[in-house]
């Protein structure tokens, strides 16, 4: 078994562990106001200025640089509505603001997903189990072999392939994962419960259809075509854009995956340090930070999904600090290593490896 | 309403805070559907209190003489609502006026008389309250009894019946600590001059020199009957603090033709942790016993209730809830969170009685 970056510590070293990450938590949430308002309002004004620019140029089809320029703005103005904006705002980052227009609870976003599913599938299941083998349908999205400790079956050899088509359909991946289409090909869901399952999200489907294949394209007349092909390839460059992001903060190299008994009596230092232990960060100046939703931070963020992302920057540095002083690996690294660790893992564990269980994985010392 | 029928065919198309956003480029009060209103005057109008004049959009449906209307206000980011009650009856044109008095660490109220300025926006909700004007209030005779800032829904009810009924017969009680305190004196003045049956009575309780025309001491039977001969013919309304109007209530209801009061509430009392507290479930109508300091998700459902939720730890923001009032504590960095808003039912526990949307 490949053994973790990470040392094993005892009960009582967690739980100071834990002490520490809960005092910074509870700093920056007495320091929230109106710089991280002003912060998610600017992020809410740049998706529609994006949005709003893109969506004109899309209309300047016989000056291709312009067009292209439209497709690029528009692409930009749904990663940024999809990452820094809505998956944050989703996770109540924002609601200590108190403002309806900003709740977690409420907010949709221009993405084929339902913000339902999203709350139900990642909310809660990904980060309360996080990379628990059987618990966290993010460990390969029920299509993909990422971990050894996933045992391989022939369909796997694809995976190259299937990884790619997955990565440019991303948000429809995402759309359905709350389905669990393996379970009712499998037979295992009554009558009626899969189409009532489908219902909203085929709503959302057809809403997000008519918008960018229908209403913005017959709003050009003659250029529906190019207007239609600009809106795709949008789409396609945020799906791909969230996949590899996405990607890096959980199947890089160094993550564990842990069995579900790390559940029993698992402490809120425990918890803490699974998170830390199967997530993954990105380095990257600020820019690059904003695009990615701060999910660079991916660590930070698992820790504290509740707290404004726009903070996980400077929180950074001190949960590094605590993790060299409890001798936890800090997993971070530059976006060409991390995600060649996911190729290499896509690619990797597509053949057959030696069998591992995850049985013996533990975070504290018995 | 070619209005309506456009809202209508554009609904399933529009995102409100995208609407709102572009159209707030062309005019700050434009949204879908939030009551929004522009500060359009300012005036002092008394020590430490200020009286704001404000435009109100369409989605602001008005109110009655009386009434009192929730303000919401960004105070560092967060918004924060205050009731605070109308001093002008209502106009068609969305022009309202309300009366704001500085509260020593009112973070609402300091904003208001502080940071807001003309040009500002403010968010208004729906008014309510009871203590409006019967159908034949123009042929009534009138005690208003003002303690401190009470006189704000008084001063609406006084400008509503004048009004109606110029001769009206009105004396108005106004209690406060010292003259500089007295809200609307100007106002009174000029008022007096031209209705003869208006009466204007300033009592003061700390003012050390008196004018003839003022009063002094708290409210006491002597001082009534001496102002109010005629008390039992007339019908009263009071507002002030709690402390105040009980004291009114008790002294002039049932001595009179008819008695009505409103008081600030008081602010939820703390209770420490174990003591009950009532959660009131405003959407299903249901009221609860519960004990302070524990979390409401393990509360709610130890009373047999299944709310919505995942993770139990604080993480996952399923179980969250809005609270519309009452104090509540995160059960981990023991943050106090007094104001309305989104809560989390699994990390909260009540600290006071408490109002969920659930």
């Amino acid at each position: 078994m490949k053994q973790s970056k990470s040392q094993v510590l005892t009960r009582e070293q967690v739980e100071q562990f834990g002490a520490e990450l809960d005092a910074l938590h509870d700093r920056v949430r007495a320091d929230l106001g109106q710089h991280d308002a002003d912060y998610i309002r600017r992020i809410f004004a740049a998706v529609r200025y994006t949005e709003a620019a893109g969506r004109i140029l899309l209309y300047c089809w016989f000056l291709p640089p312009l067009w292209v320029l439209g497709v690029l703005l528009l692409g930009l103005s749904k990663i940024l509505d999809n990452m820094e904006l809505g998956h944050n705002v989703i996770h109540g980052q924002y609601d200590w603001m108190n403002d309806p227009y900003l709740r977690g609870r409420d907010w949709e976003w221009d993405i084929v997903a339902t913000g339902d599913n999203w709350r139900e599938t990642h909310n809660f299941r990904h980060h309360t189990y996080t990379n628990i083998k059987g618990m966290d349908d993010d460990i390969g999205y029920g299509l993909l072999r990422l971990f050894p400790e996933q045992r391989w079956r022939p369909f796997y050899l694809f995976q190259p392939i299937i990884a790619v088509i997955f990565a440019l359909l991303f948000e429809w991946g995402v759309a359905i994962q709350d389905l669990r289409l393996g379970r009712y090909f499998k037979g295992k869901m009554a009558p009626g419960e899969m189409s009532a399952a489908f219902r909203p999200v085929g709503r959302k489907m057809r809403r997000q259809m008519i918008k960018d294949y229908l209403i913005f394209p017959l709003l050009g007349g003659p250029l529906f075509l190019p207007i239609l092909a600009g809106n795709a390839l949008a789409n396609v460059m945020r799906s791909l854009w969230t996949y590899i992001i996405i990607f890096c903060g959980h199947f890089t190299a160094d993550v564990d995956v842990f069995p579900k008994s790390v559940m029993n009596d698992e402490t809120r230092g425990q918890w803490y340090l699974r998170q830390i232990r199967g997530s993954s960060n990105l380095r990257g100046g600020k820019l690059f930070h904003i695009l990615t939703g701060n999910l660079s931070h991916q660590i930070e963020h698992h820790l504290f999904p509740t707290l404004p992302a726009n903070r996980y920057g400077e929180m950074a540095a001190e949960v590094r600090a605590i993790c060299k002083r409890y001798g936890v690996n800090y997993n971070t690294g530059s976006l060409w290593r991390q995600f060649g660790q996911v190729v290499w893992r896509i690619l990797r564990y597509s053949f057959p490896s030696k069998p591992v269980t995850v049985n013996r994985v533990r975070l504290v010392t018995e | 309403m070619a209005d309506g029928i456009l809202r209508r065919v554009m609904a399933p198309f529009v995102a409100p805070p995208v609407f709102d956003f572009w159209a707030q480029k062309v005019n700050r009060t434009l949204s879908w559907e939030r009551p929004l209103a522009r500060v359009v005057g300012r005036r002092v109008t008394a020590r430490g209190v200020v009286t704001l004049q404000l435009r109100a959009n369409r989605h602001f449906r008005g109110f009655q003489a009386g009434q009192h209307v929730p303000v919401s206000v960004e105070v560092d980011g967060v918004r924060m609502t205050r009731t605070y009650s109308p001093v002008t009856p209502w106009r068609a044109d969305g022009r309202l006026s309300i009366t704001v008095k500085a509260v020593a660490g009112g973070k609402v109220s300091n904003a208001l008389l502080n940071d807001v300025a003309v040009g500002d926006v403010l968010e208004l909700g729906p008014a309510f309250g009871d203590m409006v004007l019967p159908a034949d209030a123009a042929s009534r005779r009138w005690l208003l009894v003002a303690g401190g800032s009470g006189i704000t829904p008084l001063m609406c009810l006084l400008r509503a019946l004048l009004a109606e009924n110029p001769e009206a017969d009105i004396t108005l009680m106004q209690w406060a600590r010292e003259r500089v305190d007295l809200c609307f004196s100007d106002e009174f003045a000029r008022l007096q001059a031209r209705h003869a049956n208006l009466r204007v009575v300033p009592v003061l309780t700390r003012e050390t020199r008196l004018l003839p025309t003022e009063q002094t001491g708290r409210p006491d039977d002597a001082l009534f009957r001496a102002q109010m001969p005629d008390l039992g013919n007339r019908s009263v309304r009071a507002c002030g603090p709690w402390g105040f109007v009980d004291a009114v209530r008790s002294l002039l209801a049932g001595h009179c033709a008819d008695f009505a009061s409103e008081s600030f509430t008081p602010p939820p009392a703390n209770v420490s942790a174990g003591e009950a507290v009532t959660v009131t479930l405003a959407l299903s109508g249901r009221q609860l016993q519960v004990p302070s300091g524990v979390p409401l998700l393990e509360s709610l459902e130890a009373a047999g209730l299944q709310p919505e939720h995942g993770c139990r730890m604080g993480v996952c923001n399923t179980c969250v809830c809005n609270k519309r009032d009452g104090s509540t504590e995160h059960v981990h960095s023991a943050r106090r969170d007094d104001e309305a808003g989104p809560v989390r039912l699994c990390v909260s526990a009540p600290r006071s009685d408490i109002t969920l949307e659930l």
